[in-house]
């Protein structure tokens, strides 16, 4: 019963109802029975029910208040075949002949609604003794005035209000319609920077790669070249007070670094830990003693043992000061390492320096052939090769650097060119409309929070009062769901159908629970807004989201398309 | 390390093996023993279980109390003496005065005091400012009729030597037989004993005695300390008589030892039902260990008992010390007036007449032992013979249930918690979406503003008002829970005004009582004090409970009293209540005073508010005899597992021969998140429960039925349309409780008393009059149930007519969407078969009446009527019939017995004239004769203001036997009020 009313009443509109009522002269038929059926009431001899042909029925028997007709078609106009419904339990004397299986021939009871938009109630509400004026604005359904209830007709009030607030509503969708399309546009566009940029990124990617290839070239040649040389820089030049002086700098460079790390790994820890403490205090004063685990008391007695210890080492200003100074550079401290450095000699100079007497042309010749010959016998393992000690020479440091920043941004390019492949072939929904919504953000306050929805990446519960940020999920994907919702007046409401809904998962874990998750069902509005806000269950929200990014299509707001569907 | 070598390999292989097996085992979240005393942590308990066992282990035991026969005196129904107790191997006498009232009702009551606290002759230790004074008032909240001392009663001639005999009763036929010495009393019926009192010696009432401090032996360490043997017989071991110490906290008894016990012996009786509540059978098992039996007595302490655990005889939240005894035929019953902790031992003892016939004749008598730490002794003796002799005699004093709205027995919607009013709006309009009937959606404590009462936290429930109207437009209710604890915080005028009056419970020392619940730091109410009851009154008014309306109602819980840092979860023994009682003694009662308040507040709001005169609703945890006067119980929180669906159905069996039938377990369970079988087959098995509640913690997944999917919503609504459609029946029978106390689930035996093979049964029951056998499902995967038919009778299929026939047990398929219904032939049920949004919606609904044809060929039925909420009824606003089909004359007739019940007055005539023209539009005959075959019309006279209409016809629809299914008949709208008389002529 229900899925037939449910779809046959959406189907409803004012139009075919209009073009049916000018086409049947009203007045003829049976209460409750709508111009759509309005042919099986015609015969005015017999009545045939509409499923079971075979069935006829003097027509005394329409709308008698008895149940006859197997598909409930008899009574159009009361309550008394609204048990014929999978819904309701059977027995053999309910359901007639034909078993359990019946189903309603007629949607509900037809409120004309005159003034307004006719409708169909379901039937059990006819003749309850309430007046179901969201549907039947002119009362009709409770014509038998059981309790002595009256339910005037207010088809006028209610049709010009909603008339009144449709044509908002309508002015509003075509607002939203518009703004749709400068979304789907400012996607456009963004996709296109994108795409620009993935241009870009390709031209770039091509020099970056022919750059990193020329300073290997680069890079070779000039280790090649080092190897050549007879001595070395450095450790020949450098004598032993040198070393330990270049030694010993690098070593209190590492210390201040390790050092610096480390303090920042304290204080991060300590703050953590404080945090920690402050929130096992307050577990500890809130937990409920009698209705949490035995998990839960131990828990607790452990906190309070670790709490009643003595407190290890408090922060210490005095040992933050001394660590202050030592982090400080060294020539802060008087220390100046240029003062131990020795002058350093270029071993071009003093190694070949015989070469200056000879021809120059004789000299490069020679000069040459000596450091191939060389690079030779230490490539064939004739002479050590004093080059591949700890210190690199300066050039080859230089090139090899030179080298790794190109690799590097190659990388980059790379990755931000796969990232961008990535956006572009991401589900940013219909018409790519999304993209131009990513990283908005829009909140509602409810309760003691303000809830944030930042588009495809989270969604977050504040505390008004101050306090922790909650994370109540990141983005996950998209999903279509369907939704069975009134619309209130405002039209602020998801409607009948099928929804994109937006699934935020793995956000802060839940004390007893699991982490939190936000479902954001989109509905058709005007401007971005949080409609409600829900806590399903513990810690699985639900938001209801209005934008005019889901306006058109197939996933669009129910009242985009008809005026009144939800009735 | 090293020389452990292969050995402990094996041992550390062993133990994987034993952490793997582990694995295997769920884990199963159970109740925590260590929170709750076992029989001999309770010191009264172990001192009168080793009293037994010294007494039962000798046979020449000689209990040391006799009756002075010159102190005897009997008039006008009562009989006073005095019990004289002999302390043990002194010449010490204590003196007990007793009375035994003899009632019209044919209940017998003993009462034995204690002379010196009576009189106050006392010394309290630790300056305790308690009363002095057995607690002698627990009858005053239970008692409210059934008490006119019988004019009939009179002493016997020819008793005994040594016995007083009075016989009384109806027509004489029951007889106390009082033995003088020692002391006891054997209850006899028709000459046959049917009650012994202390006829295996137990009697034992602590008298007061001061602590004579004695010089402490100095114990070697792990050793016990040694007495001798004629230490033992002469002293008494005193270790458990002063301060006693559980959990960390002592409790300081300022008087003392003070415990009554008594045993009571059903000779020849196999069977013992009652002293609810206990998560077990229906029947009672032994509890002196041994295969398949407790070794702990059946404890009454009520208490907030967090995840209890199933077949257990340890306490709950509420307590009915009312217990009878089945044998075939023959019921009887004792009902043990006594407020404190109790603890009730029972054994079976068999006995066979002749050694030769190898257990055949042989008979159980069945042996209880009573225990309680303070107070009268004080019991109630019912002599039957029938169930509902006993139990409507039972209900008779402690009064009858409450006849509740109609709303209260629809469904009921609930969850801990829904957390604003527009999730509560939200809900309700999902009900409507989906078509599924509801009436009533609740608000745990979450509702609230920090947990303090009678306020609504602003920032989630901001409307409270415009959430009610929302309910009221399709008649539906608002219940918000109230507990006890009152949260002491400043700026709470609740808190301000209970201490500025002193209406607080207070500690041992006198001062305001301080614990810990919900709120965290509060103080309870304490409803004994009179001043309590009118202040709590005062707090329900609209303007003082702003936001409320209406169809606002209320919900009690926590009332044991529940408290977090108490011992065993609630209050220190010591604590002192109105009039100077401790709590030990006032403990059971406690629940019900503060239920008592909310009804009394309730009533009071809308009496003076409203000029309304409807009957409140108010659901209670903790409960105690009379708690059925004032509301609603569940069995607490309970788990979403099918060992708690299973077990629902005994406990409220047993809640229901207690006289407090109005009583549900949460359906879906409460504790964790049902499977949608089982939530589907707990919908199922809810819609049989006089208490109809969906509830879930807040832990859990929503699971409203719209939720559930398909085919579970579906079949979840069916179940509740079945609910609905049988309104008329179920209030029919809750009015049957209300006027005789029977019970509205109806186990086997209290149906077939003579049907011994039946009497254990405690799966299946029948509603009401209806002959409705109802078996739920209560198993997972099950397709099918065997339903025990005990009677040779004529049973159909609720859903498809298929017929059976008793004495047998049958199988019945039930897949997932089927409920094992029967209906036994020879009743006529009721329904509106009309689906609506709520039970309101149905009142001027037309009926369908089924008549069930069994082996007699006639069939009768009732049917009470009234407007469903307000006390009108009491002035006759009623309609009330009687419909019988007679086979001999095949006519079907409509009989008043309103008129037999009442004197029709104005708000009679008003009430018909509302109902006038709600009609009966069908009736249904399952069993048709044959004969009807060529039937197609029957012959329809009605009475109308005095006249008798002229005959008019109806048509008949007859339809023949189909492979084991009945034949029936449909009289298609004989035009017939529902209130009016009339008469179908099938002839």
């Amino acid at each position: 019963m229900s899925s037939t009313m449910k779809s046959t009443v959406a189907l409803l509109c004012l139009q075919c109802a209009a073009a049916v009522r000018a086409a049947n002269g009203e007045g003829s038929r049976p209460r409750g029975v709508s111009p759509e059926f309005a042919k099986f009431y015609k015969d005015t001899t017999a009545f045939t029910c509409i499923s079971n042909p075979l069935i006829k029925l003097p027509v005394n028997r329409i709308n008698d208040d008895y149940c006859d007709c197997p598909d409930g078609s008899d009574e159009p106009g009361t309550s008394a075949c609204a048990h014929l419904s999978p819904l309701s339990p059977h027995t053999p004397a309910d359901v007639g002949p034909n078993g359990a299986n019946s189903t309603l021939a007629l949607p509900g009871f037809y409120c004309k609604n005159r003034g307004h938009v006719p409708t169909y109630v379901p039937f059990t509400n006819v003749n309850d003794g309430i007046c179901d004026y969201d549907l039947c604005c002119d009362g009709s359904e409770e014509w038998e005035h059981v309790g002595g209830v009256k339910c005037e007709d207010k088809c006028q009030q209610i049709g010009k209000e909603w008339k009144k607030v449709d044509e908002v509503r309508q002015k509003s969708l075509g607002n939203a319609g518009r703004k749709r399309k400068e979304l789907v546009a400012e996607a456009k566009r963004k996709r296109k920077e994108v795409e620009d940029r993935l241009q870009t990124l390709g031209t770039e990617i091509e020099g970056s790669e022919l750059k990193v290839k020329q300073l290997e070239n680069e890079l070779a040649e000039v280790e090649r070249r080092e190897k050549g040389k007879v001595v070395k820089a450095g450790e020949q030049k450098v004598g032993k007070l040198g070393m330990l002086v270049g030694l010993a700098r690098q070593r209190t460079e590492e210390l201040r670094e390790t050092l610096e790390k480390t303090r920042g790994e304290r204080d991060s820890s300590r703050n953590r830990l404080a945090e920690l403490e402050s929130l096992l205090t307050a577990f500890k004063d809130e937990y409920n003693p009698n209705f949490n685990d035995e998990g839960v008391k131990r828990a607790v007695r452990a906190w309070e043992d670790y709490a009643a210890r003595d407190k290890g080492l408090a922060p210490d200003a005095a040992h933050d000061r001394d660590l202050d100074a030592m982090i400080k550079s060294d020539k802060d401290n008087g220390l100046d390492w240029e003062e131990y450095k020795e002058g350093e000699t270029s071993d071009d100079g003093v190694s070949y320096a015989f070469l200056n007497y000879l021809p120059s042309p004789v000299g490069s010749f020679l000069d040459q052939k000596l450091r191939d010959l060389r690079v030779t016998m230490i490539e064939s393992g004739i002479l050590a090769d004093t080059s591949s000690s700890s210190s690199e020479s300066k050039a080859v440091t230089d090139a090899r650097n030179r080298l790794e920043a190109a690799r590097k941004d190659l990388e980059s390019s790379r990755k931000s060119n796969d990232e961008h492949k990535e956006d572009l072939n991401k589900d940013f929904g219909p018409d790519d409309v999304f993209r131009s919504l990513k990283g908005q953000c829009v909140s509602t306050d409810s309760g003691e929070y303000t809830y944030e929805l930042c588009f495809m990446e989270r969604t977050t519960q504040k505390p008004k009062k101050g306090g922790g940020h909650t994370n109540m999920g990141n983005y996950e994907t998209m999903e279509i769901i369907t939704v069975d919702d009134d619309v209130p007046a405002d039209g602020k409401g998801l409607g009948s159908g099928q929804r994109i809904a937006m699934k935020y998962g793995g956000g802060q874990g839940c004390w007893n629970g699991p982490n939190r998750a936000t479902t954001v069902v989109l509905g058709c509005a005007e401007n971005n807004e949080v409609w409600k806000i829900m806590e399903e269950e513990k810690c699985i929200y639900r938001m209801e989201v209005g934008t005019p990014a889901v306006c058109e299509g197939v996933y669009g707001g129910g009242q985009a398309q008809s005026g009144r569907d939800e009735l | 390390m090293a020389v452990l070598g292969s050995d402990s390999r094996r041992w550390s292989g062993l133990l994987l093996i034993f952490v793997f097996l582990c694995s295997f085992i769920t884990p199963v979240v159970t109740v925590k023993h260590e929170n709750f005393k076992k029989c001999d942590q309770s010191g009264f308990c172990k001192r009168n279980r080793a009293y037994a066992d010294a007494a039962l282990s000798t046979s020449s035991w000689q209990a040391p109390y006799s009756l002075d026969p010159a102190s005897i005196k009997f008039d006008n129904g009562m009989l006073t003496g005095s019990v004289v107790k002999t302390i043990v191997n002194t010449a010490e006498t204590v003196r007990l005065p007793l009375t035994i009232a003899f009632y019209e009702s044919g209940t017998a009551r003993v009462t034995l005091d204690e002379e010196r606290r009576q009189k106050g002759d006392i010394v309290l230790r630790h300056d305790s400012k308690a009363k002095k004074q057995r607690y002698n008032e627990a009858e005053k909240w239970a008692i409210v009729g059934g008490t006119t001392l019988s004019q009939g009663a009179a002493t016997s001639k020819g008793a005994e030597k040594g016995t007083t005999n009075i016989s009384y009763g109806p027509a004489g036929t029951f007889e106390a037989v009082i033995r003088h010495s020692p002391f006891g009393i054997d209850f006899k019926r028709n000459g046959e004993t049917q009650i012994q009192f202390n006829n295996r010696g137990l009697l034992n009432v602590e008298h007061w005695r001061p602590k004579v401090e004695k010089p402490v032996e100095e114990k070697k360490e792990g050793e016990e300390a040694v007495v001798g043997e004629s230490a033992k017989d002469t002293e008494e071991d005193e270790g458990t008589w002063w301060d006693e110490s559980f959990g960390g906290s002592t409790d300081s008894k300022p008087k003392g030892p003070e415990a009554v016990a008594l045993d009571i012996s059903f000779p020849n009786y196999q069977h013992v039902f009652g002293v609810a509540e206990h998560a077990g059978p229906l029947s009672l098992k032994e509890t002196r260990g041994g295969d398949g039996k407790y070794s702990e007595p059946y404890r009454l302490y009520n208490s907030d008992v967090f995840e209890y655990e199933m077949d257990s005889p340890m306490t709950l939240y509420g307590a009915i010390p009312f217990m009878q005894a089945q044998k075939k035929d023959s019921t009887v019953g004792v009902f043990w007036l006594n407020a404190a902790e109790t603890w009730i031992d029972i054994t079976k003892s068999s006995s066979s007449t002749n050694p030769l016939s190898l257990g055949i004749g042989s008979k159980i008598t069945t042996n209880t032992h009573w225990i309680s730490e303070s107070g009268l002794l004080d019991v109630f003796i019912f002599l039957g013979p029938k169930p509902q002799d006993v139990v409507g005699a039972y209900t008779e004093l402690t009064g009858y249930t409450q006849l509740p709205q109609q709303f209260a027995i629809a469904y009921h919607q609930c969850r801990w918690n829904y957390v604003t009013d527009e999730d509560v709006r939200d809900v309700d309009r999902k009900f409507d979406k989906n078509r599924i009937p509801y009436d009533v959606i609740w608000l745990d404590i979450e509702y609230t503003e920090g947990k303090k009462y009678f306020t609504w936290d602003p920032d989630t429930f901001a409307n409270p008002l415009g959430m009610e109207k929302q309910l009221d437009e399709h008649e539906r209710k608002l219940v918000a829970i109230i507990d006890p604890h009152i949260k002491n915080e400043g700026n709470y005028p609740v808190v301000d005004e209970l201490k500025s009056k002193d209406l607080a419970v207070h500690n041992k020392d006198g001062n305001i009582y301080e614990g810990w619940c919900w709120p965290g730091s509060s103080h309870w109410v304490d409803c004994f004090n009179p001043a309590a009851h009118t202040w709590w009154k005062s707090l329900f008014r609209y303007d003082k409970f702003k936001g409320t309306a209406k169809n606002t109602w209320i919900w009690n819980d926590m009332n044991e009293p529940s408290v977090f840092n108490g011992p065993e979860t609630t209050m220190p023994k010591d604590n002192l209540h109105h009039g100077g009682w401790e709590h030990r003694d006032v403990h059971n009662i406690n629940g019900m005073t503060f239920q008592n308040a909310t009804y009394h507040a309730i009533l009071a709001r809308d009496k003076e508010e409203d000029k309304a005169n409807v009957r409140p609703f108010v659901l209670t945890r903790s409960f105690y005899s009379g708690s059925q006067r004032l509301g609603a119980m569940w069995t607490g929180d309970n788990q979403a597992a099918w060992p708690h669906l299973e077990a629902s159905i005994p406990m409220l069996l047993s809640m229901g021969i207690s006289g407090f039938p109005f009583a549900g377990a949460d359906v879906g369970g409460f504790f964790g998140n049902p499977s949608k079988e089982l939530l589907t087959r707990w919908y199922q098995a809810g819609a049989f429960y006089p208490f109809f509640r969906g509830h879930a913690h807040i832990d859990t997944r929503r699971r409203e039925p719209y939720l559930a999917g398909e085919p579970y919503t579906q079949i979840i609504t069916q179940a509740l349309r079945l609910r609905y459609s049988l309104l008329p029946a179920w209030y029919t029978a809750f009015h049957e409780a209300h006027t005789n106390g029977a019970p509205i689930l109806r186990p086997n035996y209290y149906v077939h008393p003579g049907d011994e093979k039946g009497f254990a049964i405690d799966d299946q029951f029948y509603v009401g009059s209806t002959g409705l056998l109802a078996k739920p499902v209560t198993t997972e995967g099950a397709d099918g149930v065997d339903i025990y038919l005990a009677d040779k009778e004529k049973y159909f299929d609720y859903f498809d007519y298929w017929m059976y026939e008793g004495p047998t047990t049958v199988s019945l398929a039930a897949s997932l969407d089927t409920i094992p219904l029967l209906m036994q032939g020879g009743h006529i049920i009721p329904r509106r078969d009309r689906p609506r949004r709520s039970s309101g919606l149905m009142r001027y609904d037309p009926f369908t009446l089924v008549v069930v044809i069994g082996n007699s060929g006639d069939a009768e039925g009732t049917l009470y009527l009234d407007d469903g909420e307000s006390f009108d009824y009491e002035e006759g606003a009623f309609i009330h019939r009687r419909f019988e089909y007679k086979s001999a004359t095949s006519t079907l007739m409509s009989e008043d017995l309103a008129a037999a019940s009442a004197s029709p007055s104005r708000k009679t005539k008003d009430y018909l004239k509302a109902m006038e023209k709600v009609r009966v539009e069908k009736v249904i005959v399952v069993g048709a004769p044959e004969s009807w075959k060529s039937k197609k019309e029957v012959e329809v006279s009605e009475e109308l203001a005095g006249k008798s209409s002229g005959t008019k016809s109806a048509e008949l629809e007859w339809h023949g036997k189909e492979e084991g299914k009945a034949a029936w008949a449909v009289v298609r709208d004989p035009g017939i009020q529902i209130g009016a008389g009339w008469k179908i002529s099938f002839a």
